[in-house]
């Protein structure tokens, strides 16, 4: 079971969080005309690649605050997580 | 090549069994082929018997990371079934049905094809219309189904839970009688060696590292063993599709992910059927072996690992003991993990790409298996006529951006969730 | 019965307890302290069970978790368990056990004809033939294969038995309590770190109880005890026997499995039968040792032949001879050992070692012994067919090809020792990329990958000596980046025997004429002549061996075989071993209990069950339930004799005529505050929220992204700065993270908090004609009229000294009202209704009579909402703002969602104004057309109108919009129903809404 630390609480178990995907993937501004191939992009189309993957968790049965965690799909490590307004250098 | 038969094996007996062929060869790569497939699992494999048998190109090369039958149709839960509700799901499979029940005879080799036939399990009035929707949409469709109630169910498993003391009591259920279960390396090894009788190169041991595209049209691939030249490139890499589709510069509505399964300890015969439940995400079936084989929800991340976690697989057995109480006095024995191309409607992705000769075939989220031989069959239509075929008309990679989409669970983006 | 094999004292059993037990229906006596395996063999049993595909008669040939045959059917305490390892298996009173997979008897058994057609039945047979006729698969041959198949017995009665998880957190988990693991475990210990010590046996110290060692002036058995007994007075340790750790997973997650009660004839109150442990441990010690591999030679599955070491422990652990004529084979100088422990105990043994002149010091021993060794001489066979009865003998060549003269010698038992595996697994399974160390002729731990050590034999290390020191120094150092403490530790003084090197063989080749069965994998029949023919076909790849000949997939997964089959191969092949390769490790290292996985959710406890406030009450005045995920919500309520039905008909039409009441504390409910929330309204929902005045409610629908409707409800303006929102039952929680989503990634700048708070009010719904008087007499003091508490209004109240909440909306299309109040008072609320509603002939009303209603009226509910249909779908278009932007606008663009002939929702009435359309029906336009017959649209839910009194249904169908007065066929193939129908609009009942709003 992964161990996330949750940039709010601390170091807790997988069971407490559920998961939101791909962090890089941007809504496209509200009210801001965009092509279908920009809009697909957003809503299906992902890179999910082998390596270092930056993605959204929610810390649900806890603080309920949206973090990014940077987890290799390969190896299941943790490097880093982010809260969600942090930006991921 | 040698026929499989009770003579022959009588008759290879006294010689101690010394003299069979080869299941296939071990050819080095040749400089150029009609038609590269990527992938030596099952659906790459049936892609070349297919294009070999029904369409007389045999210079084709299979192209193979590691070894034939590796990937998810030697990790998977051995089911094969066409109860599906929409249209596409329903005609494609159930295509695939027929080419299974005759798939020993074809191959001369026993995939020990068996319908023993699949229950969906129901626990609300609700969940037997939705399960009345999918079954009336089946018989629509040509395909045998039967609205099972709960003494009808209570009959066929009785060692289902029928007490007093029962979260989600069973309505009923929905049963596939023709469905059923095959020996899954059995069907990769078939195709192998008839794929290789025809005359199509396996070539194991091999990873593709790139692909030679000009002018919008594919030339070849470079592999760990040299460079490959092709007219037309199959893609039937399901569970590593967005790690070529990289290299390609192609995004795609897939994201990988993990699904474990397991086996308990063999026991004597106590279940024909297969068996799903209905207030989660739970199958189980017995093995020829004896062994329970069960499986359920993906781990829910993305993820490249063969390797799960236990939580999984305790969240996937609570609702096998929910379901079937008697699985707890057994042990599992074994477990493992596939990994799996999660398309965002939860349907496959048979077409042709934006490449001229680049063809692909992926996105077959949990129902990879039950799909080879149609797969194979499409794909190889589709690879050798530069069209689609009209049973994979449905799968094709531009309904994300049209809105026809084949979404079998109504859950949308979120593949991780089941 | 005489305990026959038993010697007269020794072992660490205890004699003062004689146990009764049985096998196969004959009753035995053995001693406390007993495995059910030592205790057979105390009284001269070595028939355990037949193998699996030849039925050949099995023995024991190991002494614990490694075993691969002695498989039994367990009874304990009324119930049965099958496939328990008889040398896993403590002895405990009033014991029962059978064979299995055999059948009369195991003495004689039927199966075991497949021992003579086995030159027909090679690794594979079974996908070359079986093919003709065609379905004499299914029907014949396999039907025939499965019960041959299989091992025990599964009861398919509930199992009684509870299972518990504990979860834990430590510095050092140590598996194994071997030497490595004691030591590392006290330095650890002694700096103060919080230590969990996993022993899978049920005595502690590992080969220390086995091997004749001395630490620090004592035994290695007593000084063993004497670490265990201080570790188990510190308050910073745990030290756990029976207790296997069987899986390491991410993040240094290990799991094991704790027997807490296997060892006793019944489970004693309040105390489980196993436990679970879940432990996240900062540092591993991976102690576990290693498991002696056999030599392979012919007929080599004979009861009777069986590792060294198991004879040896058997010996010192139990006191239990194996045979009184043993024959030891080996390659190192285990045998040896086995050897001395026998003539010490006055059994004569001949040694045959396979090396030519190997010298050590417990060689040396042997001879002074006087025990008769044969080097260079190998076992060729052995001979007898229940039993060993006697072996065939011959020299071999020093380059291993060629045997001299058979000669035949009696023994009962033959000892095989081919050197020591390592026990990896648990490395393995951490990620850790393991390495083939020459000298051992076996894999070793590489690289650490998680927090993983592996010390000991567990890392091919078998000097004792050494072992101890490198463990002391780990632990100490492990503990000491934790704790920062470091407590020096004397190293204890080692003596023991110094041994050779041991030879590079492990196979004897087959001498000319004979086609003895070698066997690697002795559960599965793996032979030595199927691995050849799985490699002569063409499956070279290891895994391909491994699936076509079955190697090291029985249920002891290879502990005893893997090694040899890869030698095997690595031969045939030419290649070196790791050029070979192994399969992957996956957990479980051994097989563990599915009770235990799942602990405690079992049975109704399976999932939480949630219920209202008022839930009491609805059990008190009859009310059937439904579940609605994971809520229950009352059906209907019963009268008499009536079925579901006749009732919710009679609730609905009370609804319409008179009033009623629904609970609908169900629905989600999420408070939405900040100065933005109405800008986050207007982003989340397809309609406009910026004008919505305090004190008014409005319906609302959201999309997710790919332009779906996620959920629907009434959002209403408390005050200013404060929104109720409601959500369906089932979306309730996905809601509420769909808006933190937005909120805290998309549009951090919204200042709006939401929170859930659907426990926090009990809700009930009042519907009817009548329902405005009704609120009148709970309310006597507000302003309810028309035109005090208009459609889509809210008002605060006061419910006899209870604050409430009162919105005028309705699902049910009648003038209605949903009162709110705090949790706590909901029963108090729904009483009161009930009694001031009494003179309005209020009836409680359940979820079917909800559903009638509802669809009477054309609102559509999760049936229409499955996860497949937009807003037009639902004639929710009128919705859809064009002005804004809102989640999921962009996809409402795309080709199929603006079709001409979209689906949508319409009504439909059969002709003959009797037949109910099942749901689930499909609508088509010619019911005898060919199949596939295509399909137009669906009944999504359907419903007897209390209005007209005729059944009535909605359906998604194609082009919807202009099929209004088509005649269509409902078609229920599954239930045998063909149903000529008219398509209505979905509105029903008073299509212009008139009633909400009287």
């Amino acid at each position: 079971m992964l161990y996330i630390n949750c940039p709010h609480c601390g170091m807790r178990s997988q069971n407490e969080f559920s998961y939101g995907g791909d962090a890089s993937v941007k809504r496209p501004e509200l009210n801001k005309e965009v092509s279908d191939q920009e809009w697909d992009n957003f809503v299906y189309n992902r890179k999910s690649l082998r390596g270092k993957h930056l993605e959204l968790w929610q810390h649900i049965s806890g603080c309920r605050q949206w973090i990014k965690v940077e987890r290799d799909t390969a190896t299941h490590e943790i490097f880093r997580t982010f809260k969600a307004d942090e930006e991921v250098a | 090549m040698q026929k499989y038969s009770i003579f022959n094996l009588v008759k290879n007996a006294f010689s101690n069994h010394e003299n069979w062929d080869l299941a296939w060869k071990d050819p080095t790569p040749k400089e150029e082929y009609d038609v590269v497939i990527i992938g030596g699992g099952g659906h790459g494999l049936a892609t070349a018997y297919y294009l070999a048998k029904e369409h007389n190109i045999s210079k084709v090369a299979i192209i193979e990371k590691g070894w034939i039958g590796g990937g998810n149709v030697g990790r998977n839960t051995t089911i094969i079934r066409s109860n599906y509700m929409h249209d596409e799901n329903g005609l494609f499979s159930e295509f695939g049905m027929d080419l299974w029940r005759k798939m020993s005879q074809d191959l001369n080799y026993n995939v020990m094809f068996s319908p023993r036939g699949i229950i969906n399990l129901a626990h609300s009035d609700a969940q037997m219309n939705a399960y009345a929707r999918r079954g009336n949409s089946m018989r629509l469709n040509g395909i045998d189904a039967v609205l099972l109630n709960r003494e009808q169910v209570k009959e066929i498993i009785p060692m289902a839970d029928f007490s007093e003391n029962v979260r989600f009591p069973i309505f009923g259920g929905l049963m596939q009688p023709s469905a059923g279960t095959a020996r899954h390396d059995a069907v990769a090894w078939g195709y192998a060696r008839q794929a290789d009788s025809m005359g199509v190169d396996i070539i194991q041991n091999c990873e593709v590292i790139g692909f030679d595209v000009s002018a919008g049209k594919i030339k070849g691939i470079r592999t760990s063993r040299g460079n490959i030249k092709a007219k037309k490139v199959g893609l039937c890499v399901a569970g590593s599709t967005n790690i070529l589709a990289e290299k390609l510069n192609m995004t795609l509505p897939i994201e990988t992910h993990l699904l474990q399964a397991c086996v308990s300890e063999p026991i004597k015969p106590v279940l024909d059927n297969v068996v799903t439940f209905g207030a989660g995400h739970f199958y189980v079936s017995q093995s020829d072996k004896g062994e329970m084989v069960m499986g359920g929800d993906l781990d829910g991340y993305n993820s490249y690992a063969q390797r799960g976690n236990l939580p999984t697989l305790q969240h996937v057995l609570t609702e096998g003991i929910a379901m079937m109480p008697f699985l707890s006095k057994l042990k599992m024995l074994r477990t493992w993990g596939g990994i799996m191309d999660m398309s965002m409607d939860g349907s496959p992705i048979i077409d042709k790409t934006h490449i001229e000769g680049l063809y692909l075939n992926c996105g077959w989220c949990y129902g990879g298996f039950k799909a080879t031989p149609a797969s194979g069959w499409t794909f190889a239509h589709t690879i050798a006529q530069d069209r689609v075929h009209e049973l994979n008309a449905g799968y094709n990679l531009n309904r994300f951006s049209t809105g026809h989409l084949i979404d079998e669970k109504g859950l949308g983006t979120k593949t991780w969730i089941s | 019965m005489t305990q026959a094999f038993r010697i007269e004292n020794g072992g660490l059993i205890n004699r003062d307890k004689k146990l009764s037990f049985k096998f196969n229906g004959k009753t035995y006596l053995g001693y406390e302290g007993d495995s059910l395996a030592s205790a057979l063999l105390a009284n001269g049993v070595h028939l355990v069970g037949r193998s699996f595909k030849y039925h050949r008669p099995r023995g024991f040939f190991g002494a614990g978790v490694d075993e691969p045959y002695a498989v039994v059917q367990l009874y304990r305490n009324g119930e049965t368990e099958p496939n328990i390892k008889a040398t896993e298996q403590e002895l405990f009173e009033g014991l029962e056990a059978k064979s299995v997979n055999c059948w009369p008897s195991v003495n004689f058994d039927i199966g075991a004809i497949n021992n003579f057609l086995k030159i027909f039945l090679p690794a594979g047979f079974y996908y070359k033939t079986f093919m003709w006729p065609k379905s004499f698969w299914y029907r014949i041959y396999e039907p025939f294969i499965r019960k041959a198949a299989g091992l025990g017995v599964a009861s398919t009665k509930h199992d009684k038995e509870r299972y518990e998880h504990k979860y834990e957190y430590c510095d050092l988990l140590i598996a194994g309590s071997g030497p490595s693991g004691l030591a590392g475990a006290y330095a650890a210990a002694k700096n103060g770190a919080k230590v969990i010590l996993a022993e899978d046996k049920s005595r502690f110290g590992g080969s220390l109880l086995t091997s004749d060692v001395n630490i620090g002036n004592q035994s290695g058995q007593d000084w063993a005890e004497g670490i265990i007994a201080e570790l188990k007075t510190m308050p910073n340790v745990v030290v756990k026997n029976r207790s296997q750790i069987f899986g390491y997973y991410d993040h240094n997650m290990l799991v094991m499995s704790e027997k807490v009660s296997d060892h006793l004839p019944a489970t004693k109150k309040y105390h489980p039968n196993k436990r679970l442990w879940y432990i996240r441990a900062k540092e591993v010690l991976i102690s576990s040792g290693s498991i002696e591999r056999p030599i392979v030679f012919g007929n080599n599955d004979t009861p009777g032949v069986m590792l060294s070491s198991a004879a040896k422990e058997y010996l010192k652990v139990y006191g239990v001879l194996v045979g009184i004529k043993p024959l030891v084979f080996t390659n190192n100088d285990s045998g040896y050992e086995t050897a001395i422990e026998f003539k010490k105990h006055g059994v004569d043994t001949v040694v045959l070692d396979s090396r030519k002149n190997p010298e050590s010091e417990i060689i040396d021993e042997a001879k002074s012994l006087g025990i008769n060794i044969k080097n260079s001489y190998v076992v060729v066979a052995a001979q007898g067919y229940k039993k060993v009865k006697s072996a065939d003998i011959a020299s071999i060549s020093e380059d291993k090809k060629k045997l001299g003269k058979i000669e035949n010698i009696e023994c009962d038992c033959i000892c095989v020792s081919g050197f020591w595996t390592p026990t990896i697994h648990l490395a393995s399974q951490s990620g850790n990329k393991t390495k083939f160390k020459e000298e051992i002729d076996a894999f070793v731990p590489g690289q650490s990958k998680q927090n993983e050590i592996t010390l000991g034999s567990a890392n091919g290390v078998f000097s004792l000596e050494e072992t101890l020191k490198t463990s002391f120094k780990t632990g100490s150092e492990l503990s000491k980046k934790i704790t920062k403490k470091d407590n020096e530790i004397a190293i204890p003084n080692v003596v023991e025997k110094k041994s050779s090197q041991h030879d590079k063989f492990w196979c004897v080749p087959l001498p000319k004429g004979k086609n003895y069965k070698r066997f690697l994998d002795f559960q599965n029949d793996v032979a030595v002549s199927d691995v050849e023919i799985a490699l002569r076909e063409g499956y070279r790849s290891i895994e391909h061996v491994k699936r076509y000949t079955t190697l090291g997939m029985a249920t002891d997964q290879g502990k005893t075989s893997n090694l040899n089959g890869l030698q095997l191969v690595s031969e045939i092949e030419n290649k070196v071993v790791p050029a070979v390769g192994h399969t992957t490790f996956r957990p479980p290292y051994t097989p563990v209990s599915i009770g235990a996985i799942v602990g405690r959710e079992v049975g109704k406890q399976s999932k939480p069950t949630r219920k209202s406030p008022m839930h009491s009450w609805h059990e008190k005045n009859n009310a059937v339930f439904v579940d609605a995920g994971v809520w229950l919500r009352p059906r209907y309520y019963r009268r008499g004799n009536e079925n579901l039905f006749e009732a919710s008909k009679r609730e609905a039409k009370n609804v319409r005529t008179n009033v009623g009441v629904c609970d609908v504390t169900t629905l989600g409910k999420i408070d939405v505050k900040g100065p933005d929330a109405a800008e986050l309204l207007n982003r989340v929902y397809t309609n406009a929220w910026l004008k919505l005045p305090v004190g008014k409610a409005r319906y609302g629908v959201m999309l997710r992204e790919d332009g779906i409707v996620m959920d629907d409800g009434t959002t209403t303006r408390i005050s200013e700065n404060h929104y109720h929102m409601t959500t369906t039952t089932a979306q309730a929680a996905n809601v509420l993270s769909h808006l933190e989503y937005y909120l805290q990634l998309v549009w951090p700048e919204l200042n709006v908090n939401v929170v859930s708070t659907t426990e926090q009010w009990a809700g009930a719904a009042i519907a009817g004609p009548k329902s405005r008087d009704l609120l009148q007499k709970l309310f006597p003091k507000l302003d309810v009229s028309n035109e005090g508490l208009p459609f889509m209004g809210y008002m605060e109240g006061d419910l006899s000294g209870v604050k409430a909440r009162i919105f005028r909306i309705s699902f049910s299309g009648e003038l209605a009202y949903e009162v709110n109040v705090e949790s706590d008072y909901g029963n108090f609320m729904w009483e009161k209704i009930m009694e001031v509603g009494e003179e309005f002939n209020i009836q409680p009303y359940g979820t079917e009579a909800l559903s009638t209603l509802r669809i009477e009226m054309g609102h559509v509910a999760g049936s229409e909402l499955d996860g497949r249909t937009i807003p037009f779908d639902n004639a929710l278009e009128g919705l859809v703002s064009k002005k804004k932007d809102f989640i999921g606008k962009r996809s409402l663009q795309r080709s199929a969602f603006i079709a001409e002939d979209r689906q949508r929702i319409v009504g439909v009435v059969p002709l003959d104004k009797q037949t109910s359309i099942p749901e689930g029906s499909h609508l088509v336009k010619d019911d005898k057309a060919p199949l596939p017959n295509p399909k137009l649209g669906h009944i999504s839910a359907s419903c007897w109108s209390v209005e007209y009194d005729n059944p009535f249904s909605l359906a998604i169908l194609k082009d919807g919009k202009n099929m209004i007065g088509q005649k269509l066929f409902a078609m229920s193939p599954l239930k045998n129903k063909v149903i000529p129908v008219e398509i209505v609009s979905s509105h029903y009942v008073d299509p212009k809404g008139e009633r909400v709003r009287s």
